[in-house]
């Protein structure tokens, strides 16, 4: 090889053509080594179209041969050529993960959601298998970790829950969907009026606002002009029944009180939401999901925040 | 002038010039989506603007417009100076030219409006795609009717590969956009399911293939031989790998579609003549690597060099990646993440870009009757920018493709996944940066080309070559 390299560039004879006058080529033989690793691969492939399906013959194909995959289906056992349909089967049927899904998986589905929620074990593996799924399907909108988007999405990490923070009202919200609607108030209320009923939710979680503001505050609230106490009851703590939030524990989803460092941008930001009011969905997952992954989603989001 | 006796170089020029155009949007727009990928309000909630639909017009216009063009250009340069002849037609020649543009227009056009037949590298739709066959038939014309009537008694070995490029890419091209026309912007293919998946990639993969290889391959058996000054280093290698390489490709579509509802029989053929096409392909990089032996010094000096040699290093690199992301179980990895995408770009980057650089340098001079570039050392300068491009680029996306397959593959000890989709996001954001960072340097040296190639040709008048007269 050594030999023929330094002697090759002069002793190989071009072609004798040439091309666009100085173009020419020489005749060296090919390279050993690119023919071997040539034949190498022929030899592979050849090997390979014997034990894989590979070949179309008419209406079939050649199944590969010495590579039968076994499984059982119903009690039976069946042998088939190699096909990824049935390895797939197989694997579901006798891969170390599935066989370890399957069976707590069989433990959750059996199981209800106090015995779940007591069971410290089973509570490991609605986690890490929930983790996904919540991920796939709800992270787009509530984050990976569940905190939300203020305004946007509420927060499934706290313990403020605007639908009810019981198992059975989670699955409710993640089957069946929910329409969290508060009317806009732009046309039922002038600007002072929505200056003074914005003082007044403020007053409600603790913040300290004009007395006299506070007093018209609360007659629009509670009486009929603005009419918050319908759902907001009039002590302010909301009504789960509605999705109408707690008012008084100074939890924000919509109006982004906490960003504002004084007490007119906190009403401000409160008063956009009372003059446009709200209207959001959550989707229905009832048909997107089945039974048990609702259930898993249920009881990591009950988790998540700590529920109720 | 006496066209008779000279060769068409109006054409040469006009393709050269809207190569360098064309790579400069082309690569914008690319820079643009990655950019979109770190920063999603970079799309301006303007439609026309978002990911989806610029994403199609980056491929359409780096593949077919910037490639497009550097494959007419130098086929046509090339297929008149080694058949010593004048191009078959001048009116067909131009009129490839001026249709080619419009296809290139109309796409700019309907891909952001989303209007797509949604095949991947095959969006446009119908009424484009029937301009498109029109213009390749007169493209096979004019470069089948120049090899007709040349005056060398063979034919060089750079005109096989263009001949294959546009025989190959007008079968690839009929059959893959056979559809059913519902309205003038709307059609639906003419393949049913998996058998329309299986048309497409025969086609996808094909279009890598002969577009985006054998044409360039052609592109390498002329510049680099002329370059370097010295003969090509086997004829017969050329011939061995030229008809491997051809009837190979042909069957390695399927391994776009592995473990999809794709027979298994036809995934098994993708994946073994993916590997069978391992060798016919370095083929071409050791003739065109082995052609500098005994001139290998030249390489320090001269950077037009430098890229069409580097451009057969990315080859010969992404060629063995090829067929290695082919093998099932590899892909079972690969498949769906960002290794895919920097597998492409070594490819159409590192080997399709560099090469057409390289060899738009030796042409603009030439076509413009300069002796060389106006900055040899502005040349030098694009090398390295690019070269930096090319190596951020693949890079970050080789780390982020293998973290995405083993995250989404990653499973606790109670068989349950790992990771969420999303958490695999979030960890791609380091990694999206440094691929825009790439690119961004990468499109920055097509400007210093841009520039460089402005200064040469300012003032010039278009060069007039005479074809000379066999005794």
């Amino acid at each position: 090889m050594s030999e023929t390299k330094t002697k090759q560039q002069g002793a190989v004879q071009t072609t004798g053509h040439a091309w666009d006058g100085d173009i020419q080529e020489f005749n060296n033989p090919l390279p050993r080594w690119w023919l071997w690793s040539f034949y190498a691969t022929v030899v592979f492939s050849v090997l390979y179209w014997v034990i894989y399906p590979a070949w179309p013959v008419g209406k079939g194909y050649t199944t590969g041969w010495f590579n039968d995959i076994t499984y059982t289906v119903n009690g039976e056992e069946r042998s088939r050529h190699w096909n990824t349909r049935s390895l797939l089967i197989k694997d579901m049927q006798e891969g170390k993960e599935a066989l370890l899904t399957q069976e707590y998986m069989q433990k959750v589905e059996a199981a209800d959601y106090q015995q779940i929620l007591a069971d410290p074990d089973m509570m490991t593996f609605v986690r890490s298998v929930t983790k996904g799924l919540f991920g796939d399907n709800c992270a787009a909108c509530h984050g990976a970790g569940g905190a939300g988007v203020i305004g946007l999405f509420p927060n499934l990490a706290d313990d403020d829950w605007l639908w009810g923070g019981s198992v059975e009202d989670i699955q409710n919200t993640i089957a069946l969907g929910r329409n969290g609607y508060m009317p806009a108030f732009a046309r039922t209320l002038n600007e002072e009026q929505l200056d003074d009923v914005s003082l007044y939710v403020l007053s409600l979680s603790g913040h300290e606002v004009p007395a006299d503001k506070l007093m018209r505050g609360k007659q629009l609230f509670t009486g009929e002009a603005g009419g918050c106490y319908y759902c907001h009851t009039a002590q302010g703590t909301g009504l789960k029944s509605q999705g109408a939030a707690n008012l008084t524990d100074n939890i924000w989803t919509i109006a982004d009180v906490p960003s504002q460092a004084e007490l007119a941008g906190k009403a401000a930001v409160v008063k956009e939401v009372i003059r446009n009011g709200v209207n959001r969905v959550m989707p229905a997952w009832e048909n997107r999901l089945d039974e048990n992954q609702i259930k898993l989603l249920t009881v990591y989001v009950h988790e998540l925040g700590g529920g109720q | 002038m006496d066209t008779a006796s000279t060769y068409n170089y109006k054409v040469v020029r006009q393709f050269s010039i809207m190569t360098i155009v064309w790579g400069i949007v082309g690569m914008s727009v690319g820079v643009l989506i990655a950019a979109q990928l770190m920063w999603p309000a970079l799309n301006f909630d303007i439609p026309w603007l978002t990911y989806s639909r610029l994403r199609p017009l980056h491929t359409n216009a780096v593949i077919f417009a910037f490639g497009g063009s550097a494959l007419f250009a130098t086929s046509y340069y090339v297929v008149q100076r080694t058949c010593q002849a004048r191009l078959f037609s001048n009116g067909l020649a131009a009129f490839t030219f001026w249709g080619w543009q419009l296809v290139i227009l109309s796409a700019a056009i309907t891909l952001p409006l989303g209007i797509t037949t949604s095949k991947e590298y095959a969006e446009l739709e119908w009424p484009i795609d029937i301009l498109i066959t029109l213009v390749w038939v007169a493209y096979a014309v004019v470069f089948f009717g120049t090899i007709m009537k040349r005056r060398t008694k063979h034919i060089y070995v750079a005109n096989w590969f263009y001949g294959a490029f546009i025989l190959t890419v007008a079968v690839l091209h009929l059959v893959n956009s056979a559809a059913l026309p519902v309205s003038a912007m709307k059609s639906y293919s003419a393949y049913p399911g998996a058998i329309d998946a299986m048309v497409q990639w025969w086609y996808g993969h094909n279009a890598v293939g002969f577009f985006l290889t054998a044409g360039f391959l052609g592109m390498m058996y002329y510049f680099i031989p002329k370059q370097a000054n010295r003969p090509v280093y086997s004829y017969r290698l050329s011939v061995v790998h030229f008809w491997a390489l051809i009837s190979t490709y042909m069957w390695a579509g399927p391994h776009h579609l592995h473990y999809t509802a794709l027979p298994d029989w036809a995934q098994s053929l993708g994946m073994v003549f993916s590997l069978i096409l391992l060798a016919p392909s370095w083929g071409g990089m050791i003739n065109g690597m082995m052609t500098l032996s005994g001139a290998w010094h030249k390489l320090r000096t001269d950077p037009i060099l430098k890229f069409l040699i580097v451009s057969l290093s990315f080859y010969g690199m992404s060629t063995f990646e090829g067929p290695m992301m082919a093998i099932k179980t590899v892909n079972a990895l690969s498949h769906y993440t960002d290794w895919t995408i920097g597998h492409v770009h070594s490819g159409a980057l590192g080997w399709v870009a560099l090469v057409s650089i390289g060899s738009m340098y030796f042409l603009i001079p030439r076509l413009f009757g300069r002796e060389q570039m106006y900055s040899v050392k502005l040349i030098d300068v694009h090398f390295w920018v690019s070269t930096i491009g090319v190596v951020l680029y693949i890079a970050a996306m080789w780390i982020a493709g293998v973290m995405q397959g083993l995250m989404w593959r990653a499973v606790n000890d109670d068989g349950t996944l790992t990771y969420s989709f999303v958490e695999s996001l979030e960890r791609m954001y380091p990694f999206y940066f440094v691929r825009f960072l790439g690119g961004a340097i990468f499109l920055s040296g097509m400007l210093i080309m841009a520039y460089n190639v402005y200064k040469t040709i300012a003032g010039q008048r278009p060069a007039v070559a005479a074809i000379p007269q066999t005794a």
